[in-house]
């Protein structure tokens, strides 16, 4: 696979995927694995629940990955807890994977679903996604969450849903760009992988060095 | 792209502080220039102070610090530099005001440290955001802004 002539003889890239609660973050994670995967780039995912393995269980169930390369985290509190404060446990599921499965290219650390100052600590992550949703407001990307200000990329997802919960499209994206200044954003359908290519190029330039 | 995936070691290395020097008089030493947060990175794509597209690929037991040396051969090197940190002062007007700034801060997980009465914000971003924040401590007088250097 590609992803053993990428650096082999460094660790895998960890990218972190947050966002609020119903956002969509699973759902990318779903569109994301096999256009990784069509590029060579092995895959192994890190998901964290509050007090289940729900997250966990849909990817090892969606067959998209080996169930083996899926680990699940029990934050037990607040999510942002375990991959900011104390990444800890999330440092030691990566370790793993990355241990067990040295072909892997990439791991996708996906938080629990938080509020939108959640961020990740670089100790944990080498690049970070905030994924957002129309249904959630075409307000989100004004209120200036730390979140939507100082992630690597914004994902602004369900966009097929905007006309539909009246939420304007083109007044986030331009709310978007003015609070990121030059950082980038992608504008996605995971139900239909619109924008999925867009992210894995994103990738591909930013951690796997690939383009 | 140019690919960097060791530290080398240091600028004040003994054997490599006088292969510095000789390079600098060819002007071909090149910085690479990072905020504090990002040298926590182990993987980054940066682009050095002459124009190199730069690809970071360090093991998870390494750390990016102020004056590594990422690349060094007898016709270039790279070398790392954090960029000067910017401080927020912020003085309370009293000690109610400082338990309530302190608080605030906290709860924005903002990374302060303290000189006396006087509490230090790091700017990680843009100021207007952490001086928007700030604004309801402001205009009551609660706190004033001393600098933000």
């Amino acid at each position: 696979m590609k992803s053993e002539k990428i650096f082999k003889h460094t660790s895998p890239a960890r990218v972190g995927i947050g966002g609020p609660v119903g956002s969509g973050k699973t759902a990318l994670i779903e569109k994301l694995i096999p256009t990784l995967e069509a590029r060579g780039i092995e895959v192994a995912v890190v998901t964290n629940d509050l007090v289940t393995k729900e997250d966990a269980e849909r990817l090892k169930r969606s067959g998209l990955i080996d169930p083996d390369r899926v680990r699940a985290v029990e934050t037990g509190a607040c999510p942002h807890t375990a991959i900011r404060e104390d990444p800890t446990l999330n440092i030691q599921a990566a370790d793993d994977l990355a241990a067990e499965f040295p072909s892997v290219g990439i791991i996708i650390i996906e938080s629990g679903g938080d509020n939108l100052a959640s961020t990740f600590s670089l100790d944990l992550v080498d690049y970070w996604l905030f994924v957002i949703d129309t249904a959630g407001g075409d307000d989100i990307p004004r209120k200036k969450g730390p979140g939507i200000i100082r992630s690597d990329l914004l994902v602004i997802n369900k966009i097929d849903l905007a006309p539909l919960v009246g939420s304007d499209l083109e007044l986030m994206e331009k709310d978007a760009n003015e609070v990121r200044g030059d950082r980038p954003m992608v504008m996605t359908n995971c139900a239909t992988g619109e924008g999925i290519v867009a992210i894995v190029n994103q990738l591909s330039r930013d951690v796997l060095f690939d383009a | 792209m140019m690919t960097l995936t060791d530290i080398i070691g240091f600028t004040t290395d003994e054997n490599i502080s006088g292969r510095l020097h000789d390079l600098s008089h060819s002007n071909d030493v090149e910085y690479i220039v990072l905020e504090r947060e990002n040298t926590l990175r182990k993987r980054l794509r940066v682009t050095g102070d002459k124009g190199t597209d730069c690809a970071i690929a360090l093991s998870r037991d390494q750390k990016l610090e102020d004056g590594c040396v990422l690349h060094l051969d007898d016709n270039r090197a790279i070398v790392l530099r954090m960029a000067q940190e910017h401080w927020l002062s912020v003085k309370p007007a009293d000690s109610a005001a400082a338990v309530e700034l302190g608080y605030f801060a906290g709860n924005l997980h903002w990374r302060v440290r303290f000189d006396g009465d006087i509490m230090l914000i790091a700017i990680e971003g843009p100021i207007d955001f952490y001086l928007g924040r700030l604004q309801p401590y402001l205009d009551d007088g609660r706190a004033r802004v001393l600098s933000d250097e």
